[in-house]
């Protein structure tokens, strides 16, 4: 009880310090969010009257104060960029995230994984260069260029996948989207080709995203079971006379377990961050493209929002795998 | 050796049988894609700078598009013509009861999109809330002197079909009857509005996002920075569309944009980079069109910059518009997107000086700066956003002026960076653009020729320019009733700056739109509100 309280309190300063340093970084920033919103040509009673409407003449602590206020109301103001309240649009764009970062990591993981441990099974070998070639192309070449690539192979040229967006136009606005995920929304639509087409989409954004996170899951994963390898209990594995498979999946995996949870959670927790580029390319809503908007807006509430949503991600995923690492590895009960 | 080449052989059947597999994935794989239905027109284009649809506040490039095509004001400019204005939803007018002073006979058979009829009524909610709300487009309509406290005063209604509008400034009718073409004097329907209205916003937060108009569309649908989706008003008072409904998505990235207009899943893509046009130029189904716009591109040098008096020195500006490679960047930097234009008014626009006078021309550049004792290594820091096209810009000025002896350092910013820096004359020199806010030349001269020192931030005074003698001029053009002599007046006004302002003005705009050739009767105009797609078909 006391630890759970402990872990409430210490969660709740770093929400705060989080809010705190985003907002002072977002109030340095040199854009001007009322000229954002009143233009260049607004008279200057114009300009007073919204800069006095947005609370911009409060003095910093004041306004950092108003804003904590109506956030323990559950009032995460209204977007500059937008003219809708925050919550409303976190609650469009964060399940775009989601699901578009759930299935980039499901695949990553699935091909990651194997990849790297079919490496670490032959260092240096044909298979292990391979591996890590690809993965260190996954990791360097820009995803944004990868990203246009793709689509002028696969949607203009070979013409096999869907394009920019979520759906096609025949399918984007008749579709209710109350769970904000296209897969599961299209699925309960009922309309004839609706879900195929919003796979269609998404093969591109996710196998790319997977290929990026892939490339750090495949890397780190396959140096953990290396630096496993040289450890006294493979060798005493060996001596018994296990197999080099039975010695990676049994004896080396195991150990390593906690160290790849905490690689997979970390990579997660990015790509929920936002794939801003991918997101461009793609036209596809999400969190990185709407914080990013907020940014070159100067768009506090929203930016602020944003910011708090992914401290929370932050937050739990750190939670689960610290409770996972504890499951998986019982030297840190 | 015999290892290596077994391993070479797997992997040569390996690659093989992939490259099979993909080939065969590619031919039997369904195309599951659907085809975009004949009577929707999809538009491709960034919406990001969208904040809101209540023509009383949208002032950004993509809600006043959204306006001319969801809203009608009394009167409008001809889309085939926008030099002429015609009545839209007015029958007709003529002078009221003082010399400032009109009544407006509105059109019987009007009616909104929501079924209600147009009512005097309507016309004066419509100006009542947009003097009121006092958001970005208002200073528009306080060029006619209405404020807050006043605007009441000044709309009556005379009787079931008939609006009197007066005005306390001292303009002509000519010039009120193209303040009430803007954007910002779209008519709503007080009706549908009304019971939308929260804590005396005046349905401000409800019109952000829907629409309550006449115009040939109304608003299906408005997700913020992802797409605006309008259905066609057949009870529109003009024509019915010719297609049911209108989708603009907002494409951020131009290459996407232009793969979806290559591949037919947009009907038109626009704001395209010069490289995009060019490659998509001679495909079969696609076609260009190039509007002119009347947005115009200059340099603004800063005289009252405390680090860097030189700015000051008039023959630095005389200096500066010959160190302008206008045809470089016109016809071979920026091909299609520019044409050489050295007067604030653009082509097009009533009273336009059209006279190029300058070109670059290093050696009297060089000679002006020397006999002004400015040839020692002069430095001046240019702000430019950090988007294209102005990177290619600031590039040419950097190459000429250097020419010229002039190191000038390029300081890329944001957007809305570099407007604060101007707004506050912190930057030295800046390159900008203007688009007027109506379709009348005191809109522009306003800005480049108007400096009263009252506090109004115009571009002369941004530019801290003193001069009260062309401030009055510019205050006179605008009162001078006769159409002749106003033309005459903007010429001379336009004269001036362009040959001794700290203004550089060098290019004017051209918008190029790619459509499939299947498209018929796009219109687009010199405003930025002028896009026209109610003649549209495909």
């Amino acid at each position: 009880m006391i630890a759970a309280l402990q872990r409430l309190t210490s969660l709740s300063f770093t929400l705060l310090g989080l809010l705190l340093v985003t907002f002072t970084l977002a109030r340095l920033s040199p854009v001007d969010p009322v000229l954002r919103l009143v233009g260049d040509h607004a008279s200057a009673d114009t300009y007073a009257a919204m800069r006095r409407a947005l609370d911009l003449d409060a003095s910093w602590p004041v306004q950092f104060r108003a804003y904590l206020a109506r956030l323990a109301r559950g009032d995460l103001g209204v977007s500059l960029s937008t003219g809708e309240p925050v919550a409303d649009d976190l609650e469009r764009v964060f399940p775009a995230t989601l699901e578009l970062a759930t299935l980039a990591m499901v695949v990553s993981t699935a091909v990651g994984l194997p990849l790297a441990v079919l490496s670490a099974l032959r260092p240096r070998g044909v298979l292990d260069g391979v591996v890590r070639v690809v993965s260190l192309v996954g990791n360097s070449v820009p995803i944004y260029w990868l990203g246009l690539l793709a689509l002028y192979l696969f949607y203009a040229h070979w013409r096999i996948l869907g394009g920019p967006g979520r759906l096609d136009d025949a399918f984007e606005y008749t579709i209710d989207m109350p769970t904000g995920s296209v897969l599961i929304d299209s699925w309960r639509s009922g309309q004839p080709g609706a879900f195929a087409n919003a796979v269609s989409h998404l093969v591109l954004p996710v196998l790319l995203l997977a290929a990026y996170a892939a490339g750090n899951v495949t890397r780190l994963t396959r140096a953990a079971l290396l630096a496993e390898s040289g450890r006294e209990y493979v060798t005493l594995a060996r001596a018994k006379g296990a197999t080099e498979v039975r010695v990676l999946l049994n004896h080396m995996l195991p150990n390593a377990a906690g160290f790849i949870v905490t690689v997979l959670a970390l990579g997660y927790a990015s790509l929920l961050e936002g794939a801003v580029l991918i997101e461009t390319v793609f036209a596809r809503p999400g969190l990185g493209r709407y914080l990013t908007t907020a940014l070159f807006a100067a768009d506090i509430p929203a930016i602020l929002g944003g910011t708090l949503l992914i401290g929370v991600c932050f937050v739990l995923i750190n939670g689960v795998t610290d409770v996972c690492v504890k499951l998986l590895d019982p030297r840190i009960r | 050796m015999g290892t290596d080449r077994g391993v070479s052989v797997r992997w040569r059947r390996a690659f093989g049988a992939c490259a099979v597999l993909g080939l065969c994935a590619s031919w039997v794989m369904p195309d599951v894609r659907a085809a975009s239905p004949p009577d929707v027109l999809v538009v491709a284009q960034s919406l990001d700078d969208l904040v809101s649809l209540d023509p009383a506040e949208g002032f950004e490039l993509s809600s006043l598009e959204a306006f001319t095509n969801v809203y009608q004001r009394l009167v409008q400019p001809d889309p085939d013509d926008p030099q002429t204005l015609v009545p839209t939803l007015a029958a007709g007018w003529q002078s009221g009861p003082t010399p400032r002073s009109l009544v407006f006979d509105l059109r019987a058979d009007a009616t909104f999109a929501g079924g209600h009829p147009v009512r005097p009524e309507d016309v004066i909610f419509s100006l009542r809330r947009a003097v009121k709300l006092n958001r970005a487009p208002v200073f528009i309509l306080n060029e006619l002197g209405w404020r807050p406290e006043s605007i009441d005063a000044s709309l009556g209604k005379i009787d079931a079909h008939r609006v009197r509008i007066d005005w306390s400034s001292n303009v002509g009718a000519a010039f009120v009857l193209r303040i009430l073409a803007a954007p910002i004097a779209s008519i709503v329907d007080e009706a549908e509005v009304a019971p939308h209205e929260s804590g005396g916003d005046a349905g401000n937060g409800w019109l952000k996002a829907h629409s309550a108009g006449s115009g040939p569309f109304k608003i299906r649908r408005y997700i913020a920075h992802e797409a605006l989706v309008l259905d066609a008003n057949p009870a529109s008072p003009g024509d019915a569309p010719r297609l049911k409904t209108l989708i603009i998505k907002n494409v951020a990235d131009a290459a996407t944009r232009r793969l979806l207009v290559e591949v037919g899943d947009a009907d038109i893509a626009r704001d395209l980079g010069p490289d995009q046009i060019a490659a998509l130029q001679g495909k079969p189904n696609l076609k260009t069109v190039r509007f002119p716009s009347a947005a115009i591109h200059y340099l603004l040098l800063n005289t009252v910059n405390p680090g860097n008096a030189a700015l000051a020195n008039q023959a630095l500006w005389e200096a500066a518009r010959w160190l302008v490679d206008y045809d470089g960047i016109a016809k071979r930097l920026l091909k299609g997107e520019f044409e050489v234009h050295q007067a604030f008014l653009a082509d097009g626009f009533p009273g336009a000086l059209n006279e190029t006078p300058y070109h670059l021309d290093v050696a009297r550049a060089r000679a002006i700066l020397s006999a002004a004792g400015l040839d020692h290594g002069l430095r001046i820091k240019l702000s430019v956003f950090n988007q294209p096209p102005y990177g290619d810009i600031a590039q040419s000025l950097q190459s000429t002026f250097a020419q010229g002896g002039i190191d000038l350092q390029i300081l890329p910013a944001l957007a809305g960076e570099v407007y604060a820096q101007v707004r506050a004359r912190t930057e030295e020199a800046v390159w900008l653009y203007w688009v007027p806010d109506y379709f009348d030349a005191n809109s522009t001269a306003g800005a480049f020729a108007s400096n009263l020192e009252d506090g109004t931030k115009t571009l002369a005074w941004r530019a801290g320019w003193h001069i009260p003698q062309l401030s009055r001029e510019t205050a006179a053009a605008v009162q001078d009733q006769d159409p002749a002599a106003r033309q005459r007046r903007y010429l001379a006004i336009q004269a001036a700056v362009q040959t001794s302002s700290p203004f550089v003005i060098a290019l004017q705009a051209h918008a190029q739109v790619v459509m499939r050739a299947s498209v018929r009767g796009y219109r687009q105009g010199l405003d930025a509100d002028m896009v026209y797609y109610d003649r549209v078909s495909k």
